[in-house]
């Protein structure tokens, strides 16, 4: 298997209106692999999740991030998801007049583009987001609405993991999708993730709570602090830190 | 700064009059069965050839000028283009599918042109020479109702010149259960085309009617429209303007609520050179309610001024507004509503929204959203955006692997095609997408929303 690394962050910093939020942050993402990042609010998890997705307003002052080996800071947002990057937001938009459907089609299609594929035909699209439907438990009548347009806060998570089912990625990065979700919610979400798991695909999971890896179990968990990785380790250190609070963590010197 | 009056521009030169003085001193041909509104037609023409059209000096006309309408219709004048006649591609008379929905009349040049041959169960359809005396009642009535509210110069130009005047009516609790589609066209002979609508909703009735304003290269039109909804009535009321690139078109409507009477308006304007409408509603009835919701596109060098009025006289009465406009190019857009809450209205409740996208540096809108409350018992809100693309938005579709000039393309196109939602006609939301969606680009027309295949 290769052993190349999917992602390779390696320390980076990055300001926000003048102001540092990360600090130096290293990580190594291997294809297979399930990541969970977690810390304190205001640590910088966001804003890790941001800058890999290319959202203006970030500035990288030092550090790089390598995606499959290319510099995934230099590419734009839309060449990021096309080349496998996915992000789910931890506050999906609503974008009304815009279907769901018409949504999904034009992202698949312009990753297919990407890779030298041409444009799905509608059965195999039909059959292909239909599975995944099922699989996320929504109902069909979603796909003509506009794009999140009247969903809760659950059922726009729950529709970020059914987009990233459709889309298929190598790398999923996904921002608190499991805030706001009560334990029904939670383990569609959970189940639609470890559906998804597979040798040449990596997870990154943003988290505030150890609640999410009851269901998605993580090969790595990750405390995030002053704009740093300060542990790692298996997913032990989640239920350490369900136990024990973040302040345990940090070094005593940033406290 | 000093502004040329539309006469001004019109008669710069010594010895031109103006055409609105011009066409009152016309002999008007005798139409069979308008003997007793000669005295009202009179008057009128009397009052525009003082008066002739609105000038910028107006607070209501400050955006738009009418010099070039005004010029126009002199041209035409100047060159007679003779008796109307029936134009090459006019439907033949009877009964006309709109994409397999509804009922089809056509009215060329303000002439009832053809009828459907059933307009569907207690709805009758006719011109005012063609009226019983049953009819002729309901259409003085309406006639009168104008009268009643300020003078209007449009209102008076088209009575001052009017041949005909089209009779739309409902029976008591009647609901055709098709759509009455009216196409106004305006034909290419050279004229001032000043179609008349009257359209009476007896108590309990309901209807759906679409009205559109089509025409050929030059077309220039003084519509007016004159709505009455009885007790209990609904009228679901869809406006559609697409006229060629250089056609004007001048567009009153004038509604009268009357106590639990329901009225939706869907506006939609997509062409001409120049527009400029007017939909004034009085929520004269307690309990009555209006959605009145507009979308424009003023792109090129289209010049698209809404005004609307909405005016709360009755107590417990609604009114929910939202119009959203898009300028691009040279376009201009213009939006003002006025929402008045008369001292008998207490308890009512009113909503008005304008929303803006512009486009280019180049382009224009000015919005003016107005409340007057004269009571205090009511519950009102207004507000008014303009602005670009939400960079929210457009980062989500990017994140999803669009280019961002189709992403811009699929929102902006979104911010218009949101407000046909409203549209209840499938053929024709979808026709009026598939236009959205080839001046804007975007997402292609779809078939059904709200269903799955």
């Amino acid at each position: 298997m290769d052993t190349t690394p999917l992602l390779q962050v390696t320390g980076l910093r990055v300001a926000v209106g003048g102001k540092e939020i990360l600090t130096g942050l290293d990580l190594c993402v291997r294809a297979g692999e399930v990541h969970a990042i977690m810390g304190p609010n205001g640590s910088g998890k966001s804003t890790l999740a941001h800058v890999l997705s290319g959202r203006d307003g970030y500035e990288v002052t030092a550090g790089s991030a390598n995606y499959r080996g290319q510099d995934l800071l230099a590419m734009p947002p839309e060449e990021r998801a096309r080349a496998g990057v996915f992000l789910g937001f931890q506050y999906p938009i609503e974008i009304p007049g815009v279907s769901n459907v018409y949504l999904l089609r034009s992202a698949l299609n312009a990753r297919r583009a990407a890779r030298g594929e041409g444009e799905i035909d509608a059965v195999g699209f039909l059959r292909l987001v239909r599975e995944k439907a099922r699989l996320m438990q929504m109902d069909e009548s979603f796909l003509q609405r506009g794009v999140n347009e009247g969903f809760s806060g659950g059922e726009k998570k729950r529709n970020e993991v059914f987009q990233m089912a459709v889309l298929e990625p190598l790398l999923a990065i996904l921002d608190e999708t499991d805030s706001g979700l009560d334990i029904d919610a939670l383990k569609v979400v959970a189940n639609g993730v470890n559906s998804l798991r597979a040798a040449d695909r990596a997870f990154v999971l943003i988290t505030h709570y150890q609640r999410l890896l009851d269901y998605i179990r993580p090969d790595y968990v990750h405390v995030l602090a002053g704009g740093r990785i300060v542990r790692t380790g298996d997913r032990t250190l989640a239920l350490d830190l369900e136990a024990g609070g973040y302040d345990q963590m940090l070094p005593a010197a940033s406290t | 700064m000093t502004r040329s009056t539309v006469q001004q521009a019109v008669t710069g030169e010594p010895g031109i009059r103006p055409p609105w003085q011009v066409a009152a001193e016309q002999p008007r041909p005798d139409t069979p069965g308008l003997d007793w509104f000669a005295g009202r037609q009179a008057a009128a023409r009397a009052r525009i050839v003082q008066s002739g059209l609105p000038e910028p000096a107006e607070e209501d006309w400050r955006y738009t000028s009418l010099a070039s309408f005004a010029r126009r219709w002199g041209e035409y004048l100047s060159a007679p283009a003779g008796a109307v006649v029936p134009e090459a591609g006019d439907p033949a008379p009877g009964r006309l599918p709109v994409g397999g929905h509804g009922v089809t009349v056509n009215i060329v040049n303000g002439v009832l042109r053809s009828l459907p041959v059933d307009g569907g169960a207690g709805l009758t359809i006719r011109s005012l020479g063609q009226l019983t005396a049953d009819l002729r009642g309901r259409a003085e009535n309406l006639l009168l109702k104008t009268d009643k509210t300020t003078p209007d110069k449009l209102v008076d130009l088209n009575t001052a010149l009017l041949g005909d005047a089209i009779l739309i009516a409902t029976e008591p609790g009647c609901s055709p259960p098709e759509a009455l589609h009216v196409r106004l066209k305006a034909g290419t002979a050279r004229l001032l085309s000043q179609p008349r609508l009257l359209v009476d909703l007896a108590p309990d009735s309901q209807l759906t009617l679409i009205l559109e304003h089509t025409g050929g290269s030059g077309a220039l039109v003084n519509a007016v429209s004159q709505m009455s909804l009885g007790r209990g009535s609904q009228l679901n009321l869809i406006r559609v303007q697409t006229l060629p690139d250089d056609g004007m078109l001048l567009d009153t409507t004038d509604m009268e609520l009357a106590e639990s009477a329901s009225l939706t308006v869907t506006s939609v304007d997509l062409g001409g050179q120049l527009c400029r409408q007017t939909i004034a509603v009085r929520l004269a009835g307690p309990g009555a309610s209006a959605t009145v919701n507009g979308v424009f596109l003023a792109d090129g060098k289209r010049h698209i001024d809404n005004h609307t009025r909405l005016l709360h006289q009755a107590p417990g009465t609604t009114s929910r507004e939202f119009f959203r406009g898009i300028a691009d190019g040279h376009g201009r857009g213009v939006f003002n509503g006025k929402i008045i809450v008369m001292p008998g209205a207490a308890g009512s409740n009113a909503a008005l929204t304008n929303r803006n996208l512009l486009l280019a540096p180049t382009a224009e809108i000015d919005t003016k959203p107005e409340l007057e409350i004269y009571v205090d018992d009511v519950r009102c809100s207004h507000g008014a955006t303009t602005g670009q693309l939400d960079p929210n938005a457009l980062f989500y579709l990017r994140s999803r692997g669009l280019d961002p000039a189709i992403a811009r393309e699929v929102l902006t196109s979104a911010f218009l095609r949101e407000g046909l939602s409203g549209i209840v006609i499938p053929e024709l939301r979808l026709r009026l997408e598939a236009q959205l969606q080839a001046r804007l680009g975007g997402e292609p027309a779809s078939k059904e929303p709200g269903a799955t295949k």
